[in-house]
């Protein structure tokens, strides 16, 4: 057995601490968009967003321990001794905001794990509730593996599971009309202009800006869009939920591969249906990410006339 | 225990925050009538043939040039749509109420009020399947 470095220092519960910053920023907003009529609110769009964080912490509790219990098991047979330096600790903040970019692209391109993630962008409206929105079935699809290689690698899983907390309370500010551009730190930080970028539906933004923290990563992996203000954001998704049932919100992207899965007529039609980007079909009927954009693009290149 | 605490005070505060959302005025709901449904059909890229109403102007039902169905609801202040092939909907015609049923559980079964007998063509849906 080789047991993972402690901590040197008890690790506050860093997201139950943030709630209370959560709820008085949710009301400061909803005051403002008000008054300001900047931004949007709709009540019962913000319940099934706020129950839906209630149920990602019951599912939390009922669930978390299988994702503590395979961080450290991994731990035990790290490369590494990484302990708690602060070269370490910087390292560790950059290596878990790239795990959190790849974790989140390919939870937009991969319907396995688009089906927890897809609960995150069901909402037509963008605010701070928005961001409260989260899934009851990451733990369940597997979402945390994509951090098991920094524990592979060394870093102790108590470091690993302090960034993820410290990353999900950055990225709840950002979940907002309110904050327009933010000069230069646009061009490191997930800004609210960024991330909304990420949750609209228009062709020309879908699949972009995965970034957790730092923006850096979809310059990098050539994923990065601006906001382009002449063309109004749609939030939600493809096909718009037409329910405010928190359950068949959880779980409607589940049982769509379930039942996919049981009309599939061979084995590579299954694996599509599981493992494909979301909207794959066998006959390419069904609209992908990749077909609305190159459907829009040749749009956009008819509109233009030819010099 | 603790946990338990936690849970319900966190849904106190949830029931406090809908509240207040609704107390400051975030109840507006959207409205379908043809015009919004003509636009739906043009972003579908097709056009509307017919199509019916409920009497509240919250949900619809029409059948477009391209001879598929599209499904539309209010949903608050935004409007969910469905659009398929005629045999992928179940239609369903009771009195004067038209049932519309997708096999996606995202989009739970439509009904639309109609104030009248349906249309010839929406009982043609109904028997179509």
């Amino acid at each position: 057995m080789n047991e993972p470095i402690a901590a040197p220092f008890e690790i506050p519960p860093i997201i139950t601490y943030a709630v209370p910053g959560f709820v008085l920023l949710i009301l400061i907003e909803m005051i403002y968009v008000r008054v300001t009529h900047k931004g949007r609110y709709q009540f019962a769009d913000s319940a099934v967003s706020l129950s839906m964080g209630l149920g990602n912490q019951v599912a939390g509790l009922l669930f978390g321990g299988l994702v503590v219990a395979s961080y450290f098991w991994v731990s035990q047979h790290r490369v590494f001794d990484l302990g708690w330096t602060w070269p370490v600790l910087v390292a560790c903040f950059f290596a878990e905001d790239l795990a959190y970019y790849w974790f989140h692209r390919v939870a937009h391109e991969r319907r396995w794990f688009w089906a927890s993630h897809v609960i995150h962008h069901t909402s037509q409206h963008y605010n701070l509730t928005t961001a409260l929105r989260q899934t009851w079935t990451g733990a369940l699809g597997f979402s945390f593996i994509f951090w098991l290689p920094l524990v592979y690698i060394g870093f102790p899983p108590e470091m690993v599971l302090m960034f993820q907390a410290i990353s999900l309370v950055y990225q709840f500010w950002i979940h907002t009309e309110a904050i327009d551009r933010m000069g230069p730190l646009e061009w490191v930080l997930n800004t609210p202009s960024h991330h909304r970028v990420h949750h609209a539906i228009n062709p020309r933004y879908l699949d972009a800006n995965y970034a957790g923290v730092l923006i850096i990563w979809d310059r990098l992996f050539g994923t990065f869009v601006p906001e382009d203000r002449t063309d109004q954001i749609k939030y939600g998704i493809i096909s718009q939920l037409g329910t405010f049932n928190p359950f068949r919100v959880a779980f409607h992207e589940w049982a769509g591969i379930l039942r996919d899965v049981r009309s599939a007529k061979s084995f590579r039609e299954v694996l599509g249906f599981i493992f494909g980007p979301p909207g794959w079909s066998p006959d390419g009927s069904r609209k992908t990410s990749a077909s609305i954009k190159a459907a829009w693009a040749r749009q956009q290149a008819a509109s233009v006339p030819a010099e | 225990m603790s946990d338990l605490l936690v849970l319900g005070a966190s849904a106190a505060v949830i029931v406090f925050m809908v509240a207040v959302a609704a107390v400051l005025g975030f109840r507006i709901d959207a409205r379908l009538d043809e015009a919004e449904l003509q636009r739906l059909a043009a972003s579908e890229g097709a056009r509307l043939s017919e199509a019916v109403l409920d009497l509240s102007g919250k949900a619809a039902l029409a059948r477009l040039d391209s001879g598929r169905v599209l499904a539309a609801r209010v949903m608050a202040d935004g409007i969910s749509t469905r659009v398929a092939a005629t045999d992928a909907v179940r239609i369903k015609v009771n009195g004067q109420g038209v049932r519309v049923a997708f096999a996606d559980i995202g989009f739970p079964p439509l009904v639309v009020r109609l104030g009248d007998q349906a249309p010839g063509w929406v009982l043609d849906l109904e028997r179509a399947r």
